[in-house]
């Protein structure tokens, strides 16, 4: 399903029906019909198409705010949890700052200073999300560093580092790899509230959010052209939470017992 | 003693009419229970044909190895099996079948008729209510008791318990008190109802052995004072000895032998007792080699035609696989599933691979360790805060700590190809100062010496030597192998990190795997894809990998059944003898300790009250701890003495006295205020048989409790 969505989003470009920019006056606000599936909106551009484009946008920004999450929380955590001491005492406090503000202020924050931008917005959701990393990092790190095989690695002599990637990250993995995949869909939901209130992608571009946004007084006229990319973001997150399912499912060594 | 019904008699309105069951008469009556329980690799046969009878006031053992499927009979007799389980045959209590009752029938009999304790009392106690309100729980939900009147009997079974201050028990918190406290009031609270039937699962595996003699103690006690009858259940031959009147053995989920405890244990007839009671080391036996049961279990989704044993039986013949064994009688009330039990001889005995090795004292011993000292701290909960004044006006705050020395002052010395075995109880520095001579336990006061070369407190890139020829045999092997690592690939990343045995290519990790006794194409299997004790030989064949000459073994059987535990010993034996290799092996287990080890060293409270040759601490003269743990060492054979009026330990934890001896406050023998102020004088007897201990030599040999029936107790060990 997911594979869907995301084929259907690369494909985009040559698959949609209209250009998702062309303003077509005389059509504007048709309720769905064969020439425009899901009709159109009040500049007359085609629902489906800018819904279709928007996907890449959407899911793109979804997976790369997660993966900047990843990319500064995992290691973060697994330091914090296999050194514990100071170390975790600072990083374990600078979440706890983060932590403090709520999800939208947050973003709010990073991206009010400066001017709007894709790439702000990814690393603004991204840190948003690096805290929540960060502790669950920690978590399973702990756990794993109480293990007697922790220990066996360092009575024969093994450097941190291959302690931390090697012995402790892979076992670590699968609660992180389920979480992200959850992350993913809050970050979707994070950036396209952001693009709702105006932070995130800019118009003309069809940001599912910024869909949401622009339709949002003709809700009672036309309410087709909310319904739609809401009923798009609803459908990835669903398959991306299978996603994560399926991941559990292979990652888990206890699941493979008896092959 | 107070009894329950003491209490009630005045305001018995709730009290349910007591059926009156004679003292001999059948409780309960186990007829033809099988057990399947579905899983994803099909149907697995837990349970076939068992039966048994239980009478009242009797105790009768359930007995064996994990997997036996002896858990299972509790939890069918209980009705807490899960969905996925099928359940055949009767159990009738009192003429009510337990098997077929609906659950909320069952619901009736839980607790009410049967109480059950189960193995871990730090899981089995919800932490989040007090102890007393657990206990009332039963009788104000059977028989809707108030609240008041409930407590008042938790307070009296607690004492019935022997509880030093009921009250204030039953107002703590689980987690305030000790692991043998909380199996105390987990007994308690079984017995509340006043149940006719107590089944216990393993209720003092979880304990030290101290606290373990006590238990036992108090459920006979119980058991004679309320014509209570037992079920109980365990793995462990010599708690069979001291609690039961009858014995069951179970394997791979059938009887194989039944009767009375002094003849099962002490003529065993079923080739599989015979051969759990050889692979035992045994206290104070002569130094045999223990004898292990060959192979492992049966694969119990298709139950063998023949007899359930016969693949790991010496004296199967094709008579045994083909043809179905059955109960036979050998005596009256003795059953053995066995059809030729009178024609076999003794359980075969295992010839040594060379020769033993024997330690070499020398100038360079391989490792020395001087007044060693490890102390943790320990934030104490509500321990307040002090403030410090940084620079005359920053006040800084500084958590209260708590010193806790887990390593005391340790002097010892281990020659090359000795086998140093250190015993103690939970929470007496035994790990801990296996760690710290390895390096692992971060800064200490103190030397430690390898190789003559001082290796204290150096860096851990100061350490490539001693991380090479050291290493480490783990407790648990489910958690001592990366679970995401294949075998071999853990072993051959040990050799090639020190590049010491061959280059780690395939072949060398498989001679290696194919030297701790596992069969070829193991190198590519998951560590939850193996056993227990497979998994332990591969932690032994990562050990070896290094190439080490120092091993530090941390209790390295305790997690593995008797037969396996065997293998593992032999295993380890003929790895020193073959390769020259020195080890401190750390466990809880005294017989284990004193079967495997040239000298044995004694820890209480991180001191060694008493080092010595194996035999030398095994027999008098005794620190009166060493003496202490004996006495509650569980014994397979049935003539093991039992005394009334042993020595007794006061207390129920270990409370340190920094100044005297670490014993005194809790030493039955102790002779007055100098144990606690000064630190006891060391008391050198033959051979190097060293005590601490304030009571002067002569009195130490004239031990109180072992007069001269020392002979006696040697030649009943066969």
């Amino acid at each position: 399903m997911l594979g869907v969505l995301i084929a259907l989003s690369l494909l985009a470009p040559f698959i949609i029906p209209y250009d998702p920019v062309a303003l077509d006056i005389t059509s504007r606000l048709q309720p769905p019909s064969t020439a425009h599936w899901l009709g159109t909106d009040e500049y007359g551009r085609d629902v489906l198409s800018r819904i279709l484009m928007g996907g890449k946008l959407s899911l793109g920004l979804g997976f790369a705010a997660t993966a900047v999450s990843l990319l500064l929380g995992v290691p973060l955590g697994l330091w914090a949890g296999y050194r514990g001491g100071r170390y975790e005492e600072l990083i374990l406090r600078g979440c706890d700052v983060l932590m403090s503000f709520p999800p939208i202020m947050l973003g709010l924050l990073i991206l009010a200073v400066t001017p709007p931008a894709m790439w702000k917005l990814i690393i603004a959701v991204g840190i948003v999300y690096v805290p929540a990393t960060v502790r669950l990092t920690r978590a399973v790190t702990l756990e794993i560093v109480s293990e007697e095989f922790i220990l066996a690695a360092r009575v024969r002599g093994e450097r941190n580092s291959y302690i931390l990637l090697k012995e402790i990250l892979p076992n670590a993995m699968a609660p992180i790899v389920v979480e992200a995949s959850l992350r993913v869909t809050f970050a979707i939901l994070l950036g396209a509230a952001l693009s709702f209130i105006g932070l995130g992608a800019q118009p003309p571009s069809s940001d599912w959010g910024l869909m949401i946004s622009e339709a949002r007084p003709l809700l009672d006229s036309a309410p087709w052209i909310a319904l739609a990319p809401g009923f798009a973001m609803g459908l990835t997150v669903i398959a991306v939470n299978l996603l994560g399912d399926g991941l559990r499912a292979t990652f888990d060594p206890k699941l493979r017992r008896h092959n | 003693m107070r009894t329950l019904r003491d209490f009630t008699s005045d305001s018995a309105h709730w009290v349910k009419e007591q059926t009156k069951v004679d003292k001999g008469a059948t409780l309960l009556s186990v007829e033809e229970m099988s057990l399947a329980y579905d899983s994803d690799a099909g149907r697995i046969s837990a349970l076939s044909s068992v039966s048994f009878d239980l009478k009242a006031g009797r105790t009768m053992a359930l007995v064996g190895e994990s997997g036996s499927g002896k858990s299972s009979v509790a939890k069918a007799l209980m009705g807490l099996l899960g969905s996925n389980a099928s359940l055949k045959g009767r159990a009738k209590l009192l003429g009510t079948d337990l098997l077929s009752l609906p659950e909320e029938q069952h619901v009736q009999f839980r607790g009410r008729d049967i109480g059950i304790v189960f193995q871990d009392p730090f899981t089995s106690l919800n932490p989040g209510m007090r102890v007393g309100q657990q206990i009332a729980e039963p009788l104000i939900w059977h028989y809707g008791a108030d609240p008041e009147e409930a407590m008042r009997r938790t307070v009296a079974a607690l004492a019935a318990m022997g509880m030093p201050d009921p009250e204030q028990v039953a107002t703590a918190y689980p987690h305030q008190l000790s692991g043998g406290m909380q199996q105390r009031a987990l007994i308690a609270g079984a017995l509340i109802c006043d149940p006719k039937l107590l089944i216990l699962d393993e209720p003092t595996t979880a304990l030290d052995v101290t606290v373990e003699a006590r238990i036992l103690e108090l459920l006979e006690q119980t058991r004679n004072d309320r014509n209570l009858s037992m079920l109980f259940i365990t793995h462990n031959l010599g708690v069979v000895n001291r609690i039961a009147d009858d014995v069951c053995v179970l394997y791979a989920g059938e009887v194989i032998e039944i009767g009375p405890k002094d003849k099962v244990l002490g003529n065993p007839s079923h080739p599989y007792t015979r051969g759990l009671l050889a692979s035992l080391p045994l206290l104070r036996g002569e130094r045999r080699r223990i004898a292990p049961i060959p192979g492992g279990f049966p694969d119990l989704r298709t139950r063998p035609s023949g007899c359930i044993f016969a693949d790991r039986c010496p004296f199967a013949e094709a008579d045994c696989t083909s043809t179905r064994q059955s109960l036979r009688a050998l005596r009256p009330g003795h059953e053995v599933r066995c059809w030729k039990s009178e024609s076999t001889g003794a359980w075969p005995e295992v010839k040594r691979k060379g020769t033993r090795a024997r330690p070499v004292a020398s100038d360079t011993p391989i490792l020395e360790a001087r007044g060693l000292r490890k102390v943790y701290h320990r934030r104490v909960p509500g321990g307040g805060v002090t403030w410090e004044w940084k620079a005359g006006i920053l006040p800084l705050p500084t958590l209260q700590t708590e010193a806790l020395a887990a390593v005391d002052g340790i002097d010892l010395r281990l020659e090359r190809g000795e086998i140093l075995g250190i015993v103690g109880e939970s929470g007496s520095g035994k790990s801990s100062f296996g760690r710290t001579i390895l390096q692992l336990n971060g800064a200490y006061s103190g030397q430690v010496l390898f190789n003559n070369g001082d290796v204290t407190n150096l860096t851990e890139a100061e350490l490539t030597d001693l991380r090479s020829k050291t290493q480490m045999v783990f407790q648990n092997p489910d958690s001592s192998l990366n679970p995401r690592r294949r075998v071999g690939e853990a072993i051959a990343r040990a050799m090639r990190l020190h590049d010491k045995v061959g280059g780690g290519t395939r072949e060398d990790v498989e001679r290696l795997i194919e030297r701790v006794g596992l069969p070829q194409g193991y190198y590519d299997r998951y560590p939850s894809q193996l056993s227990g004790g497979e998994k332990q030989r591969i932690g032994i064949a990562r050990a070896l990998a290094t190439g080490p000459e120092f091993i530090v073994c941390d209790e390295p059987v305790s997690g593995l059944d008797v037969s396996v535990q065997a293998t593992i010993l032999n295993l380890l034996e003929e790895l020193r003898d073959e390769l020259g290799l020195s080890y401190v092996f750390i466990s809880h287990d005294l017989a284990v300790v004193g079967h495997l080890s040239d000298r044995v060293a004694v820890m209480y409270a991180g001191r060694i009250v008493e080092i010595g040759q194996a035999s030398q601490v095994q027999a008098p003269p005794f620190h009166p701890y060493t003496e202490v743990l004996l006495e509650s060492a569980p014994d397979p054979r049935p003539s093991a003495v039992r005394r009334e009026n042993k020595l007794q330990m006061r207390g129920d934890t270990v409370s340190r006295s920094p100044a005297g001896c670490a014993f005194a406050a809790r030493c039955p023998r102790k002779i007055g205020t100098i144990c606690e102020e000064t630190a006891p004088p060391l008391r050198t007897f033959d051979g190097g048989h060293t005590i601490a201990c304030h009571i002067s030599p002569d009195d130490l040999v004239r031990s109180p409790q072992y007069p001269e029936s020392e002979k006696d107790r040697t030649s009943d060990s066969q």
